[in-house]
Formats: C-alpha cells, structure tokens, sequence
C-alpha cells in the first residue's frame, strides 16, 4: 500500500515537472547553427564541471564551433606536430575581453575559463587561415542545429526568454514565449 | 673576335636600359600558392612577405618542400600513390614506389610596375656626339612584369623538385625564360650513415646558394653586386688596358650540380656547386643552325644544344653558421621559437662566407707560331669572394649585410714580336698569344635594414654600392679631361645607391610595393679647377628613381 502511494507521488511529480519545464524548437536557415537563451534577468546558473576540449589538429581548430556556458572552463590543446597559438581578439565583441593563451607543444593543453557570454571568435597568430569560434551561452539553455539547421533546446522552464540564433557572421534574437513545446523559426541574412 | 673602342654613348643608353630592365626583371620572386591549395594553409605559414621565407618555410624547404614533422598528417589534399609501399621490400624486382601531389601543384604569378624617372636624366642628351640620336628615358612609364608559372613538390622519398618559368616578360608572348629548374634529392646523408641533413644533392639549372638570395629577395631592385659583371678597362683614352669581358654575375642561374648540407633555421649549412661556365653570356639559342653544334631541336646532328662556352666547370661554395639566441634550449633548437604569445622567428645572429672560382674565356683569331691561322684563346681564372651576416631580431627586424671582392686576370693580346697590342687595334692585328697584366677588380656589397612593422607592412632601407675602376673608365666620355660620369657611374664607384622601400600586403598574395632610388651625384659639365688647374665636374645633379610594383600570386 505504501509502495503504491510512494509510485503515485512520483507520477505526480513527474508530470508536474514536465508541465512546467518546456520546450523551444524551430530551424535556422542558413543550416549548422548555435541557439540559445539569452541572459534572464536575475537569474545565475552554476558553471558545469565538465571541461570540454577545443583541439588543434591538421592546421585546424577542432571542432570548429563549440558551444558552452558562460563560468565553463575549455581545454585547448595542440595535437600538431608544428607550433600553433590561441587567441582571440574579442568576446561578444568586447575588445577589452581579448586574451592570447601564448603557446605550447603537442600534446600539452591549457585551459581558460570563460566568464563572460558571447562570441569568441578563435585565432592561430602564426596559421591566420585557422578559425574556430566558442559560443559562450549566459544560460544552460542552448544547443546546435543538424546540418538542416533543425533545433530543440529541452526543459526550459516555462517563461518569456529573448532567444538568440547566431550563424558565422550572423545573429538574430527572438522573443519567444515558452509554454510547452514553443516554436521559434530564424532566417538569418546579413 | 674583335673589340671596339669605347664610345661613351652606346655605353650610356646600355646602362640606362640595364638599370630599366633590372628594375623589371631581375627581382624573380616566387611564393608557392600550390602548398597552400595543398597543405589548407595561408601564405605566410612560411612567408613573412612573400617570397621571403620565414623560419618554418626554410625549414619546410630544408625539409624538400614537406612539412618536416608529420608531412601526411597536415595534407589536406592526400599524394596519389605510385606504387604500394610494400614495394620496397620487393626492390630490384619492383620499382621503388613514390608519389606524386594529388593536385598539380602549380601556382601563377604576375606582376606589373609603374615608374618615375627624374628629369635630369634628360641632361646626358649634351653628351651625344653630334648627328647622333640622345637616349630618351620617359619620366614616367608603365610596364608589365612577369607573367610566370611555377611547380614544385615532392615526389615521396624525400625528392623533391621545383621548376620556375617566364611565360612572358613585359607583355610579349614566350620571351621569358626558365628560372630554376631542378630535382633535389634531400638528406641523402641517410644513406651513407652520416649525420641527419648532413648531405643532399641538387641537379639542374638553380640559383647558386647566395647568402641572400635575388630570387627570394622582397626588394624590386635586384641586388647591384649581384648584378656586376667585370668588364675590363677598354677606354682607349686611359693608359690602363683591360683584356676582360667577363659576363658572369653571381644572380645568374647556374647548370650543374650542388652538394648542401645543414639547415637554414640553426647551426650550419653548407652549399657546394659545380656548374657550366658561361662567361660570354652567350646560351644555346645564340649559335642556331650551326652544322657543327648539337642543337637541342631540328637538327640531325642530334645531342641537346650547349649552354657552356668551356669544358671548365666553375665551382661555389658557401658555409654559414646561424647562432639562435633564445636563453632556453629547447625554444633555441625549435624551427620556431615559442614565444610567450605565440610562435616567432628566431632572434638570432648568422655569419658565413663564400667562394666562386671560374675561368673567363675570350676566343680570338689569331696565328699560331708558324704563322698558319689559329685560334688563340685567353683563359683567365676569376674568383669571386666574401662575406656576409644577419642579425634578426624575432619577427620584425633584419638587418643584412653582404661583402663582396672580384678578381679577374688580365690577359693582353700580344704580336709576333711579343708586342702588346692595343685593344682598339685587335680587328686589324694578328694576336699570337698574351701575357699577364692588370687585374680586373672590383668590390663592393651593401647592408639594409627590414622592418616588419605590422605583419602586413615591411618598411625597408638599403644600400648597395660597388666600386670598380675598370667601370669608372669605361663611363668616362672621350674627352679625356672629363671627370664626371654619366647616368649611374660618379668618378669613384660604378654604383651606389640607397633605396628606400615599403611593402604592403593587401592580401597574403597581393602586395604593393615602393622602392625610391636615389643615385649618386652625376655632371655632364666640366671646368678647370682656377687653384688647382685641374679638372672638376659642376652643376652636380642625382637621377633618381622611383618604382611602384603590384604582384599577385594564385
């Protein structure tokens, strides 16, 4: 008896939780793109533990984009067998937050922590042809378009959020308000 | 063969056309925009302005045209295999595989000019003899450049090859001609045990391993101590009589072969070259339909043409020592050095030296001891001999320096009766044989200062300068009094010059670029010194030049 109550307050919790935690999805033309909510006034969110990695390989930052949020703290390393450097001249276009990581051998790797959200659009002083680009989302939610440019960012809780598509060199923010699933379309167009 | 006197005017509008012509054609620079296709990368992964090379780009050149670690890896674009690696284990039964690039490696370039003369060059006009056309030179003009392509790879096996054409020069069609062409067998030393990049083994036309290169060279002007060719003093109104007509210069590609060792980005290297001699400046295609000379086509004598105009062989060699001048070890034997916001050059310091050593020779027809015609022929050994150094600092600062000595022996034409014979007499009298006079020396080089002051601006300063008396003589015009000199020749040096320049990369492949010439103090007015009674030059006036270049690689 008291194994089968436990079991229906779990169920009402459960459905309580999914009625107020919804869902944004939509697509993004023009295709791989990043989406995420912008800041919500007060509002904070614990930095992940997790360390993501941003490689150097074959004259290549890779991935190419990676998408974080703000207080998360990225691994970059040199997988080459040549020198490469990491810098970037801005963040969401604050030239004052631009830093040079300086320079390693392979295999070593040095990490940034990354407490300001915007664009960081990564650069290799010595392979200019070299570009990478870390997102630096102010809140959990976000995620990345498929290829088709399709998204869904989950368990947003219910609200009205600005949400932010941003494409290599493009950027478009939307109000959208989040009740159950909600549908938010970008064309994005310089 | 016969030798005019000298006649100051010819003499003047060959220099002015010489001094035209090397601004437009003697800087052959090249960058290789197939590595970049092939390799992913921008040009100045190993350009700092191109074509000059930073530290990583010597080091893939030492490396035969490869990256020097992990070359597979950095592809983009993979070789197409020729032949499964397994294949060596089958040699001598099977070819020894290799590859070729998997896309052509080709890269274009082209480059056009605009010129400003000064308007004193007009002066010289008061020089010509009468009835005689003046040389004009346009104040301002515009000129094509050249338009070249150029190949070079690696074919597996560390051979690497490289060939460089002029597909036209100045606008007209296939009057260009080829560069470098050649196949280079990298670190052979391997093979023979010795030390790694001790040895490698080059073959075919090249530019001889000068300190610092013309054909890499960012200036527009070529180098003048390159350039100089050592003609002895023919004017017949001075007693000193030079029997040399010597048309090497060291900018001139060479056919042979060269031995080199060490690298370019630290320590030593070394360059040994055995190559044609050709001293009259006169190739294969000046002596056409000739019945007793292989011609390299259309003929039914067969053979391949000559280039060389003796069985002498002229021999090169050139050692450096770069010293690295990082205080950590490890940053210090890097091909780059990892500075604390990214890699860079060196700051390091080189010095090295060099040698060329070759015999002029002039052919005249002459008589031999019984009086039967003969052909006498005048070797004269020459050398050529300096010294050279660098100082870089990391990225942005060179400072260069180059010392060069020239040194001909003087052979004049004797009579049957052991008599000298003068020059201007040679078309009319019979040499026997000669006897040592005179050298024909000369000596000069020049220092310059590069200033990389935004990764895509270089603001340059040189100076070159060679003095020659042998060229004083011959710019003197025939009034023997005369001690001013035309166009480029004042009364001491033949040379001298400083150019200001700078550069601008538009693009990694585009650059503009600006170079001012200014030249030394000239006169075509001569008085009589009232205190000295001696004759001076007045009304000095400079003829400077200034260029402007843009040049684009693809």
């Amino acid at each position: 008896m008291m194994r089968c109550f436990l079991l229906t307050l779990l169920l009402i919790a459960a459905v309580a939780a999914t009625a107020f935690a919804g869902t944004i999805e939509g697509k993004v033309s023009p295709g791989k793109s990043v989406v995420y909510v912008d800041t919500i006034p007060g509002k904070t969110f614990p930095a992940p533990a997790q360390k993501p990695m941003m490689d150097q390989k074959g004259l290549m930052f890779n991935p190419r984009l990676l998408v974080v949020q703000v207080g998360t703290t990225v691994e970059f390393q040199n997988d080459d067998s040549v020198q490469h450097n990491v810098f970037w001249p801005s963040v969401g276009g604050n030239k004052k937050l631009s830093h040079n990581l300086g320079t390693w051998p392979k295999g070593d790797k040095r990490p940034f922590t990354f407490d300001s959200p915007g664009v960081v659009p990564l650069l290799c002083n010595v392979h200019p042809e070299m570009s990478g680009y870390i997102i630096v989302s102010p809140t959990p939610y976000f995620t990345e378009t498929d290829a088709g440019g399709n998204y869904k960012i989950d368990s947003v809780p219910d609200g009205k959020y600005n949400v932010v598509a941003w494409h290599e060199g493009i950027k478009q923010t939307k109000s959208v308000d989040v009740a159950g699933t909600s549908k938010a379309d970008f064309a994005l167009s310089k | 063969m016969t030798r005019q006197p000298f006649n100051a005017l010819p003499k003047l509008s060959f220099c002015l056309m010489l001094i035209a012509l090397s601004l437009l054609f003697s800087s052959t620079s090249y960058a290789i925009p197939a590595f970049a296709r092939m390799y992913g990368t921008s040009c100045s992964t190993c350009h700092i302005d191109f074509p000059k090379l930073n530290d990583f780009g010597k080091a893939f050149k030492d490396a035969g045209f490869k990256f020097p670690k992990d070359d597979e890896s950095m592809l983009k674009i993979p070789p197409v295999m020729l032949g499964a690696p397994a294949n060596k284990e089958l040699w001598p039964k099977a070819i020894w595989p290799g590859t070729i690039p998997g896309i052509p490696p080709i890269g274009l370039r082209m480059n056009t000019y605009f010129q400003y003369t000064g308007t004193s060059s007009g002066k010289f006009a008061s020089l010509t003899p009468a009835g005689t056309l003046a040389p004009f030179v346009p104040t301002t003009d515009f000129e094509t450049g050249l338009f070249s392509i150029f190949t070079a790879g690696n074919f597996g096996s560390d051979i690497a090859f490289w060939v460089d054409d002029d597909i036209s020069v100045s606008g007209a069609n296939a009057n260009g001609d080829l560069g470098d062409g050649y196949l280079k067998f990298v670190n052979i030393s391997r093979l023979m045990k010795l030390p790694k990049d001790s040895l490698n083994f080059k073959i075919g036309q090249f530019e001889l391993e000068l300190p610092f290169t013309q054909a890499r060279s960012i200036w527009i002007s070529p180098y003048d101590i390159y350039t100089q060719a050592n003609i002895g003093a023919m004017n017949s109104l001075v007693p000193l009589q030079q029997f040399v007509n010597n048309q090497f210069s060291m900018d001139a590609a060479g056919q042979g072969v060269e031995f080199s060792g060490g690298l370019h980005t630290g320590g030593y290297n070394y360059s040994i070259a055995i190559i044609d001699q050709n001293t009259s400046g006169i190739g294969q295609d000046q002596n056409p339909g000739s019945p007793y000379v292989p011609q390299a086509t259309g003929s039914n004598n067969g053979g391949l043409g000559v280039a060389s105009d003796s069985n002498f062989k002229d021999i090169y060699a050139s050692f450096n020592y770069r010293f690295n001048l990082e205080h950590d070890k490890e940053s210090r034997d890097a091909i780059q050095a990892a500075g604390p916001t990214g890699p860079r050059d060196h700051t390091y310091l080189n010095f090295g030296t060099y040698y060329f050593y070759g015999r002029s020779v002039q052919r005249l027809l002459g008589a031999a001891a019984d009086g039967t015609s003969a052909v006498v022929t005048a070797r004269e050994p020459f050398y050529r001999v300096g010294g050279n150094m660098t100082f870089n600092y990391r990225c942005c600062l060179q400072f260069n320096a180059l010392y060069m000595f020239g040194h001909d022996e003087n052979l004049l034409p004797i009579d049957a009766s052991g008599m000298l014979i003068p020059l201007q007499n040679l078309g009319t009298a019979v040499p026997v044989g000669f006897i040592h006079s005179t050298p024909a020396t000369f000596s000069g080089g020049f220092v310059d200062a590069e200033w990389l002051a935004y990764p895509w601006m270089y603001v340059m300063v040189r100076y070159d300068g060679v003095n020659s008396t042998s060229d004083r003589i011959n710019g003197l015009q025939t009034n023997p009094s005369f001690t001013g000199a035309p166009f480029n020749a004042p009364f001491a040096s033949t040379r001298n010059r400083i150019t200001p320049g700078v550069q601008f990369l538009i693009h990694p492949n585009i650059k503009a670029s600006f170079e001012y010439q200014f030249r030394p103090s000239q006169s075509v007015v001569i008085a009589t010194n009232p205190v000295t009674g001696l004759p001076i030059a007045l009304n000095p006036f400079h003829t400077n030049t200034a260029v402007a270049g843009l040049e684009w690689v693809y």
